[in-house]
């Protein structure tokens, strides 16, 4: 489903993501894993086509995201870091939009919506102006916008950041629950980016972890605690193999 | 190219929402209301002066054309200036803000669909705020005997309308190179005022050779409004008005579209 080739992406001098490959299947749901500012959000920046890469593709769903870049976007479902939300409209119309854009026919756009709205528990709220909803209402109308085309693809930037403790149960909840569809819908490849580990325990079957622009480890989840380790040490141990060598380099 | 009407839907709806659209409207029909009693006042007073002295040969050449329209059209000009930038600072500014730009670039939407999609609502907006300004020759055409000339008036009209679309697309260009709206709105402003002032920087002399001086008043938006309010409706013209829209939506797409190589 997400093929990345040697995903480059370079600001001036400063490598922010150096090479990464991967390739996730259908219906898998990945951890993407790594510090703040290991070069997570540059990685998914470029797999939507927010941002090219400077050397390497992407194919999604079988569409390269530079010779067929309509259409690898609108494979993609996108949960940036902020939702994105324009805040004078209400929820409702606001996914409609979403919708409209991404290609949705006319005549499937009200059940679309209606399904969206209901999955991420927002029918109560359709007609609420986005700008007066709570942080977690709002990071629900993020990914109902990010599911309302039944993208092949979901790709959610550090989904629960900032929520309280209820809300990023539910919220991790609601991406189980799309993970693994209910009967007669089609299901989502999940990537799912975070630094926050129990997310991941919870959610996710397989580990990426990026560290300062580069892939370090890609396995399953339960690969990687075999030993007895937790995810926590798994990833502390990780990290700071790389840090010697820095102190020394530098 | 198929969602540039979803994109300025979206846009018009989301003006209308905010108080600043009325605002915008009201104030435009006020002063629109002002200038339209101040400029037909003036008129009636210099014809009621031509009747005292009898000169039979002014009153033989007055028309509500060119002693009021052509005034109040320019006037109203002048007020677009003032308010398109209000209209079109948020136009690329608020996306950013919103962090909503990130949701159009990364939909299925080419950059066109979204540059085009605000320059049409922006465009709609200002359609309506000269709409609103035609009224008032609607009402000498109704009521006044004989009223004014129909083909100068329209022609007037369409050159206000395209006047009102090169602020848009100016605009528009603005709003895409900043996160800010005041200073969207600052730098449209700048630069529409720097554009009025062309003939009369041409006329100081500084610009040197006939060509320069030719050259900068052909980049005055009221330069070609004018010819379009006396009635000449000359290719020259419309072709500056294409020229100058065209332009400033290239380098509006181009500025949206720096954010993918920046």
């Amino acid at each position: 489903m997400i093929e990345a080739r040697g995903l480059t992406k370079r600001y001036g001098d400063v490598v922010a993501v150096d090479d990464v490959s991967f390739q996730i299947g259908k219906g898998e749901v990945v951890g993407f894993l790594g510090p703040n500012g290991a070069g997570k959000t540059t990685t998914m920046r470029m797999l939507t086509g927010f941002v090219p890469p400077t050397d390497g593709t992407a194919v999604i769903a079988g569409h390269d995201i530079f010779t067929d870049p309509i259409a690898a976007r609108r494979a993609i479902g996108y949960l940036p870091e902020t939702p994105p939300l324009y805040p004078e409209m209400t929820v409702e119309s606001y996914v409609a939009y979403v919708a409209k854009i991404n290609d949705v026919a006319r005549g499937k756009r009200k059940p679309a919506v209606a399904r969206a709205l209901e999955r991420c528990g927002l029918a109560d709220v359709r007609r609420r102006v986005i700008g007066t909803l709570s942080k977690g209402y709002r990071q629900r109308v993020g990914l109902a916008q990010a599911i309302v085309h039944v993208p092949p693809v979901l790709i959610l930037d550090e989904p629960t950041v900032g929520l309280d403790p209820i809300q990023v149960r539910e919220i991790r909840q609601l991406i189980s629950d799309l993970a693994s569809p209910e009967q007669g819908e089609s299901q989502h490849t999940v990537v799912l980016s975070t630094h926050i580990l129990p997310e991941v325990e919870a959610i996710c079957r397989r580990v990426i972890l990026v560290n300062e622009g580069r892939k370090v480890i890609d396995k399953p989840l339960s690969e990687l605690t075999a030993g007895g380790m937790t995810l926590d040490e798994v990833f502390v141990r990780e990290i700071m193999k790389e840090a010697p060598a820095e102190q020394a380099a530098s | 190219m198929r969602h540039i009407a979803d994109v300025a839907g979206r846009e018009l709806r989301g003006l209308f929402v905010s108080p600043v659209a009325y605002g915008i409207l009201s104030l435009f029909s006020v002063l629109a209301g002002i200038f339209f009693i101040v400029t037909l006042s003036a008129f009636s007073e210099w014809v009621l002066r031509l009747q005292q002295m009898q000169a039979i040969e002014a009153l033989a050449q007055a028309n509500l054309n060119d002693g009021m329209i052509a005034m109040f059209y320019q006037s109203m000009g002048v007020v677009l200036l003032f308010l398109i930038p209000g209209i079109t600072m948020s136009l690329f500014a608020s996306e950013k803000t919103n962090g909503t730009q990130e949701l159009l670039l990364t939909s299925p939407l080419t950059i066109w669909d979204i540059v085009l999609g605000k320059f049409l609502a922006g465009a709609i907006f200002t359609t309506l705020l000269v709409a609103i300004v035609a009224a008032y020759p609607a009402v000498l055409w109704i009521y006044g005997n004989p009223g004014p000339e129909l083909g100068k008036t329209i022609s007037g009209l369409l050159g206000l309308l395209l006047v009102s679309w090169t602020y848009v697309s100016i605009g528009a260009f603005a709003s895409s190179l900043t996160r800010s709206q005041v200073l969207a709105f600052l730098l449209t402003f700048v630069i529409l005022l720097m554009m009025m002032f062309m003939p009369a920087i041409a006329d100081l002399g500084v610009a040197g050779t006939s060509e320069a001086r030719d050259f900068f008043r052909y980049l005055s938006a009221d330069v070609h409004l004018d010819q379009l309010v006396r009635g000449l409706v000359d290719t020259k013209d419309l072709a500056y008005f294409a020229v100058m829209i065209g332009t400033f939506l290239v380098f509006t797409k181009t500025a949206v579209e720096s954010v993918r190589w920046r």
